[in-house]
């Protein structure tokens, strides 16, 4: 629909009255956000498909918890400090590339990159300048310069991104194995220390170089395996 | 809505258009067979959503009418419904590398995975949809009404020529299906029945035509209404429009 383009971002050139960036985080954490969240399992279908146990996605997400999250939550909190300070994004963008080794899991991420930047368009224009130069952002990139944009803190964003990772494998779970969603839900409570610890570990990161290099191989070669198979739900 | 009038003017951008429907009514038959009949004259793509990410593509290009790279499979996470309505991000990401991919393209097709009859695509993804049915899924299903079945642009009931052996009544069938949309069209479809076909090609057109000269307006056939039996209503008829009805008016 052509609505015209609202800014409503409180460091806008137009802004609106600022709201609590606290509920910029409810918006950008909530599964409603239409940036298809829904296309993604944290590489859950296919280490299930590899032989990981639905048992072990607790141990999965604790993984996950300790390596790739904390990059990609560790890029998000650069890419916010980098806008802040006027710094060049597209050096924390190669940061992240630099520490994801899977060429499936970086284009899966800047594919995510660019619906959320559908959003960014529409909703927040006055948040684009700084992502301008990079062809492809990873969401995490995006996600930073949103946070940047709308007031949100280093430490709430990097707990974001990894509470939505928690979220995204359980979901995804639900879909891919028999499992009562109660039984989910409390493993997503009882990972929320994990993600508090991998949040406090990437919050005050602003030199991009800074931003955890911490790979999982296994991971990754999951990642990769997933690519090429033509059976399946999600899309990373 | 927007201002229709703001809409009025030619465009280059390709048509949109989608395809939905319950699961085995022919949804990718229908595309492969719109393919065969437009490829010639129509520069197309397509996207597809099945559950299985690439099972309608694999089908598409089996099916030789267009080149693999035109036919781009979009994962929903087995959320079929929700990659057409709430979250038109990953289909529209798709649609909109096509159109950048191959310029000077007519239309871009977009097969929504099987889901049921509450799924209906977004307007802000598709300018235009048919919502598919197949006589062999029971001559009751068009009565059950629905969104797609009641004001999907154009409604495809597929497989006539399979009534006699499943023992439909397709007359009745047709029927129904004219007596839930009112003044909107119905498409008796049959890949054996040649001037059923002749017809589906030739409403596609004077759609198509509509949208260049900026006449087309995307409607959305919008919620599941409160159920009712079609026969107990009838059509409201204030609205007098000439087929097919692209301008934009409340129902």
């Amino acid at each position: 629909m052509t609505e015209p383009a609202a800014d409503a971002g409180p460091t806008g050139a137009h802004a609106s009255p600022a709201a609590d960036p606290e509920l910029f985080l409810l918006l950008l954490a909530d599964a409603r956000l239409p940036v298809g969240g829904h296309t993604q399992s944290g590489t859950l279908e296919a280490a299930l498909a590899h032989g990981l146990s639905p048992d072990d996605v607790p141990g999965y997400l604790r993984a996950r918890l300790l390596g790739v999250t904390r990059v990609e939550a560790g890029t998000a909190v650069a890419a916010r400090a980098a806008v802040l300070a006027g710094a060049a994004l597209a050096d924390v963008d190669a940061a992240w590339a630099a520490r994801t080794v899977s060429p499936a899991l970086r284009d899966a991420s800047r594919q995510q990159g660019r619906a959320l930047m559908m959003v960014v368009e529409r909703l927040w224009p006055a948040a684009l300048p700084p992502l301008a130069g990079i062809a492809r952002p990873a969401r995490a990139t995006v996600v930073g310069a949103v946070a940047a944009h709308v007031g949100l803190g280093a430490a709430s964003l990097a707990r974001m991104v990894a509470y939505d990772d928690v979220q995204t494998v359980c979901a995804a779970a639900l879909k891919l194995a028999p499992l009562d969603p109660f039984v989910v839900t409390r493993w997503v409570a009882a990972a929320l220390p994990a993600v508090d610890e991998a949040a406090r570990a990437v919050a005050d990161v602003t030199d991009p170089a800074d931003v955890p290099a911490v790979a999982a191989p296994q991971i990754e070669a999951w990642a990769q395996a997933h690519a090429v198979t033509s059976r399946r739900l999600f899309r990373a | 809505m927007p201002d229709p009038a703001a809409s009025r003017t030619p465009t280059q951008r390709p048509l949109r258009l989608g395809v939905c429907g319950p699961v085995g009514t022919g949804k990718s038959s229908l595309i492969a067979l719109l393919c065969r009949e437009l490829s010639a004259s129509w520069n197309l793509a397509v996207v597809t959503n099945d559950i299985y990410t690439d099972e309608d593509a694999r089908f598409l290009r089996s099916a030789g009418v267009l080149e693999a790279d035109r036919i781009r499979a979009v994962e929903t996470g087995a959320c079929p419904h929700t990659a057409i309505r709430d979250d038109i991000s990953a289909n529209l990401m798709a649609v909109e590398e096509l159109e950048h991919d191959y310029t000077g393209l007519d239309a871009v097709l977009l097969e929504s995975g099987g889901d049921n009859l509450t799924a209906t695509f977004s307007p802000a993804l598709v300018d235009v949809q048919i919502f598919v049915l197949d006589v062999a899924g029971g001559g009751d299903v068009a009565r059950k009404g629905g969104p797609g079945i009641e004001r999907a642009d154009l409604l495809v009931v597929n497989k006539t020529d399979l009534a006699p052996y499943v023992g439909v009544d397709l007359f009745r069938m047709l029927a129904d299906a004219r007596e839930a949309r009112g003044d909107r069209p119905v498409v008796g479809l049959s890949r054996t029945d040649r001037a059923s076909i002749d017809e589906l090609i030739a409403w596609l057109g004077a759609v198509r035509d509509h949208h260049r000269e900026g006449q087309w307006v995307p409607t959305d056939p919008g919620p599941m209404a409160p159920h009712f039996h079609a026969e107990d209503v009838p059509h409201d008829h204030r609205h007098e429009h000439e087929h097919p009805h692209g301008h934009a008016h409340g129902h």
